[in-house]
């Protein structure tokens, strides 16, 4: 039983969803049943956090043929690096439930719980073929959500996100095709485990290159790094709340995850080498869509810039070959899902209550909602990194592994972060706190219900503890890290 | 009697097929009694057919009667199990079509089951004048359900184009079978496969062309480049249901017979159609993909689409080669047959559908007209949206499956370049088939196509629920639905496996 846990906690989500879609209209009963899911699948995650060894490699392991033909298995399992992840899912999606609790719809439910399903299932699977499958799925319901719940120019947005992802995706294809072509002519037989692909040694230099490029081209757009960011901030402005934080917070993550779990052992050599143009790449993001965020007056577009941001610094931390860079970006991908989902939810209620979202139009917040203008705060600092927050530890520790691997880069990091600091509070100043221009009529802003500063408290607790035990969390993943690093990368861990 | 017993779905439905005509001599049968006796006719054919679905065997039954010209194998007896899914689904789908146009009379079904009679002949012919024959019987019966469509005037268009167009092309593959003759002295494909075999240099000149001249028969019917542009205009003037066949039932019929020659007889020299075949495929591609998106109407953009998939199908087809005696990478001869039950599937599923949702209204015809649909059918918007899938190759449906296999095997036979290709084309349609999903879901209704009057309890729905269910349960294969040991992937895999090999039984 243990072992099949995994696929219970995959597949639940979607069973329920798809018997709540035939069964019941009612909208509440949906919602309720939903949370519920979210809880149990919240309380299972927790059960394995707990039994889990860090020391012990792959974990909760199910590996069953699924086409065997081509040697597809259906093979899940998690280490200590999907295992942080899982833990992020699991603890994010119910309370976001509870923020986004009032005024949706059945199909809203319905498809969040389908995203949860995707999302767990792309992030537990250990055969690329599994993987991919998972990967195009979970974007399915999440263009349902845009389209069907979004504002503005929804469709042309849902049209331009699905065509953007899947390109990158369907190239990712050709390349997996390709290792398994390669991996059947080697050995005589097929496999898409990524631990058998791992195994393939007749690739020559050049085509390894474009195979990683090939993969590196699904990831980049999900994350996204520079040049392939264009379709963010357009999807983040006209997309519903549920769908930006999911998208922002969930899979963008997925993106860095899948560098890690799949590009970095089929490709170690390719990604030693190219790791300086990648953190070269990720620095010059963070200060692109640092600068780009500044110039934005609509507040939802500029967390979609921030999110970029903080993005192209956790790839620029992946890439940095060494423990503090990658403990550092593991360690900002959870500090960023928790301050950045709950801003995109806090601006969502925003949005909800006033009509507004720019910063022009908003301004007197603090003096209606107290309760709302500091939990809005704690995750603004934790986003920008202030000491004794989680944000803090992970940028710091990135900006450790990126001076390590490159002192000049390492500066350019460590003064650039200031960027973030400034829009956000420039931002918060101006919306939050600063009263509306003499003449305009005081917004109407309820303050948060007790159901939801509920959902914030595990949040806000998180953020306090991670920022300031780091070692518990780090703990968890550290062996995989130090696994990568010395027996895949045969890089000396520096610690 | 033990030889017989091959002859019978064949003959079963000649027998329905005649048995329609009288009854269409008699007034009082109506539409639903046509439907109804075609159907019971299809379903004793296709149990004799599934009787066999598994068993490996090849025989010539009757051989001095029937002299060698058919075949009846594993092989014929997968494309007959297609063939005749294909119309029992299209006569089920269309039943709401066939019933609310006043000009499907008796006739229709008759001639519809002499399509088929035609078309499964085709899958066991092993004589190019046999298979001439076959095809021809096939293609007059198409020719003539294409003009059905009285009340659209596109339709002296379609026909004409499509009966001028055939019969030119046709007589291209007559020349081809009298520049084999004089060259090999038969018409036997086993016979010509020995020649082949055991000559080389200045005799085979005369085989290279003729069997040239009818391979362009085949890309004609299956409508590659240069001949695809027939396609539009032709499925655009038919009646709906008539277009949905001819994108799936008609192409895998056409499949059947080239395969079989291809995998079997001429295997030695396919590769000297290879530089072609790339060359076809890279514009069939293009073109197909252009077309497609420049398509304002569904139904033409799902015949554009079907010219894309036929790329991808000849994709597999480049794949085959010939070294040493054997035919190498004989798995893209199964992904091939994979393909075609996927997008029997797909296609059949999407051109039944948008038949049906135009079957009480003219209106549903360009994008605008889709406007709304969850709202006012949700569960047939649902539906849409699986075969969509599908027809994308999104994961979790048989489409995805289906280029998985086809796209696997062509690189495996080193055509990367095509392939990518194929994956850009692929990425193009992403958007025009979304395009469809996003009209459905994400807009109001518009005025003029909401009807209150349609009752979703009927065969039809009932029939594309079914082949929404089997495109997904194809799609997602046994780790999960193990109960279903048909619709297992591996099985299929293993059926079309079966099928190939028998083609190499010796007699």
């Amino acid at each position: 039983m243990s072992s099949d846990i995994l696929s219970f906690i995959i597949f639940l989500p979607a069973i329920v969803a798809f018997g709540l879609m035939l069964t019941t209209r009612d909208v509440n009963t949906i919602r309720n049943i939903a949370f519920l899911t979210t809880t149990v699948i919240l309380a299972l995650v927790l059960k394995i956090y707990i039994e889990f060894e860090p020391s012990a490699g792959m974990q909760f392991v199910t590996n069953v043929p699924w086409i065997e033909s081509y040697g597809i298995h259906y093979y899940v399992g998690l280490d200590g690096f999907s295992l942080t992840i899982l833990m992020m899912i699991a603890v994010l999606i119910p309370t976001a439930y509870l923020l986004l609790w009032e005024g949706k719809t059945k199909g809203y439910w319905i498809n969040m719980l389908l995203v949860q399903a995707g999302v767990t299932g792309t992030l537990l699977s250990l055969d690329v073929i599994l993987f991919y499958f998972f990967w195009e799925v979970m974007l399915l319901p999440v263009f349902l959500m845009i389209g069907a719940y979004g504002f503005g120019d929804k469709v042309a947005t849902t049209i331009k996100v699905t065509v953007y992802t899947m390109a990158g995706s369907l190239l990712m294809f050709v390349a997996i095709a390709y290792l398994g072509v390669a991996y059947h002519t080697e050995f005589g037989e097929w496999s898409f485990a990524y631990n058998e692909l791992v195994k393939i040694t007749t690739l020559d230099y050049t085509t390894k290159v474009w195979l990683f490029l090939a993969f590196l081209a699904a990831f980049a757009i999900k994350i996204p790094l520079f040049p392939l960011h264009t379709w963010i901030m357009e999807t983040y402005k006209n997309a519903p709340t549920g769908a930006v934080f999911l998208l922002s917070s969930i899979m963008a993550k997925l993106g860095v995850y899948a560098i890690v779990r799949f590009m970095i052992p089929i490709f170690p050599e390719i990604y030693v080498e190219f790791s300086i143009y990648f953190v070269a790449i990720g620095i010059f993001g963070l200060v692109y869509f640092g600068i780009a965020a500044f110039m934005q007056d609509d507040i939802k577009r500029m967390f979609a810039y921030a999110s970029a941001s903080h993005l192209s610094l956790i790839a620029a931390g992946i890439f940095s070959l060494n423990e503090y860079g990658i403990n550092g970006a593991l360690y900002l991908i959870i500090a960023h899902a928790i301050s950045t989902g709950a801003l995109f939810l806090l601006v969502g209620l925003i949005h909800e209550q006033t009509g507004f979202k720019t910063m022009k139009d908003l301004g007197g917040i603090a003096s209606q909602a107290p309760v709302f203008t500091f939990i809005f705060a704690i995750m603004l600092f934790a986003n920008v990194g202030l000491p004794g927050t989680n944000g803090f530890v992970s940028e710091l520790l990135i900006i450790f592994g990126i001076y390590e691997f490159n002192h000049i880069l390492g500066y350019v990091a460590a003064t650039t972060v200031i960027i973030g600091a400034s829009y956000m509070l420039w931002m918060f100043q101006k919306a939050i706190l600063q009263d509306r221009p003499e003449g305009s009529a005081v917004l109407k802003m309820r303050d948060l219900k007790i159901k939801e500063i509920i959902a914030f408290i595990p949040w806000v607790i998180l953020v306090f503890l991670m920022g300031l035990y780091p070692d518990i969390f780090i703990d968890k993943f550290e062996p995989t890290v130090t696994h990568y690093l010395q027996d895949i990368l045969h890089i000396g861990a520096t610690k | 009697m033990s030889e017989f017993i091959y002859l019978i779905p064949a003959l079963t439905v000649l027998i329905g097929a005649l048995v329609l005509m009288f009854m269409s001599m008699y007034e009082k049968f109506k539409t639903r009694d046509f439907i109804v006796v075609s159907t019971v006719f299809l379903v004793i054919a296709l149990g004799f057919c599934l009787a066999k679905f598994t068993v490996f065997y090849s025989v010539i039954p009757f051989s001095e009667v029937i002299n060698n010209v058919l075949i009846f194998d594993s092989f014929s007896n997968y494309f007959n199990i297609l063939l005749i899914v294909g119309t029992i689904l299209t006569l089920l789908i269309g039943e709401h079509y066939f019933q609310h146009r006043s000009f499907f009379k008796g006739e229709f079904f008759s001639i519809l089951m002499f399509a088929l009679f035609g078309m499964m002949l085709l899958s066991h012919a092993n004589e190019l004048i046999t298979a001439y024959l076959a095809l021809e019987i096939a293609s007059f019966a198409v020719y003539i359900m294409v003009g059905f469509n009285t009340e659209n005037s596109k339709r002296v268009e379609a026909i004409f184009k499509y009966l001028v167009l055939g019969a030119f092309i046709g007589s291209f593959y007559l020349l081809g079978v009298v520049l084999v003759y004089g060259a090999t002295g038969t018409t036997n494909l086993t016979q010509i496969g020995e020649f082949i075999l055991t000559h080389t240099g200045d005799d085979m000149i005369l085989v290279y062309i003729g069997l040239t001249l009818i391979f362009f028969t085949f890309l004609f019917k299956i409508a590659a480049f240069p001949f695809q542009s027939w396609v539009l205009d032709i499925y655009r003037g038919a009646p709906m249901v008539i277009t949905a066949y001819m994108a799936s039932t008609f192409k895998i019929a056409i499949f059947s017979f080239f395969l079989r020659a291809i995998l079997h007889d001429f295997a030695p020299i396919i590769d000297f159609w290879d530089t072609i075949i790339s060359v076809i495929i890279i514009f069939t591609l293009i073109f197909g993909t252009w077309l497609a998106i420049t398509q304002n109407i569904v139904k033409r953009m799902l015949a554009a689409s079907s010219i894309v998939h036929t790329g991808y199908l000849l994709l597999a087809f480049i794949a085959l080669s010939y070294k040493d005696g054997m035919i190498i990478n004989i798995d893209s001869a199964y992904a091939t047959m994979f393909y075609l039950l996927a997008y029997l599937l797909s296609a059949l599923g999407s051109f039944g559908l948008a038949s049906h949702i135009i079957s009480e209204t003219n209106v549903k015809v360009t994008y605008d007209d889709f406007k709304g649909l969850s709202k006012q059918r949700p569960f047939l918007a649902a539906m849409m949206t699986i075969f969509l899938f599908s027809l994308a190759g999104i994961p979790s449906t048989i489409g995805f499956i289906g280029k998985f296999y086809v796209f696997t095997e062509a690189i495996n036979a080193g055509y990367m370049g095509l392939t990518v290709l194929a994956i850009l084309a692929t990425i193009v349609s992403v958007y025009y088939y979304f395009k469809l999903i996003a009209m459905m879901y994400f807009y109001p209704p518009k005025e003029e196509c909401i009807s209150e009057e349609f009752n979703d309890k009927r065969v039809s729905t009932y029939a594309i629920a079914f082949v929404a269910i089997l495109t997904v349960l194809g799609g997602v294969g046994s780790a999960i639905v193990f109960f279903i040991p048909v619709m297992n992937i591996d099985s299929i895999i293993e059926l079309t496996k079966i099928a190939v090999q028998s083609l190499f039984i010796l007699r």
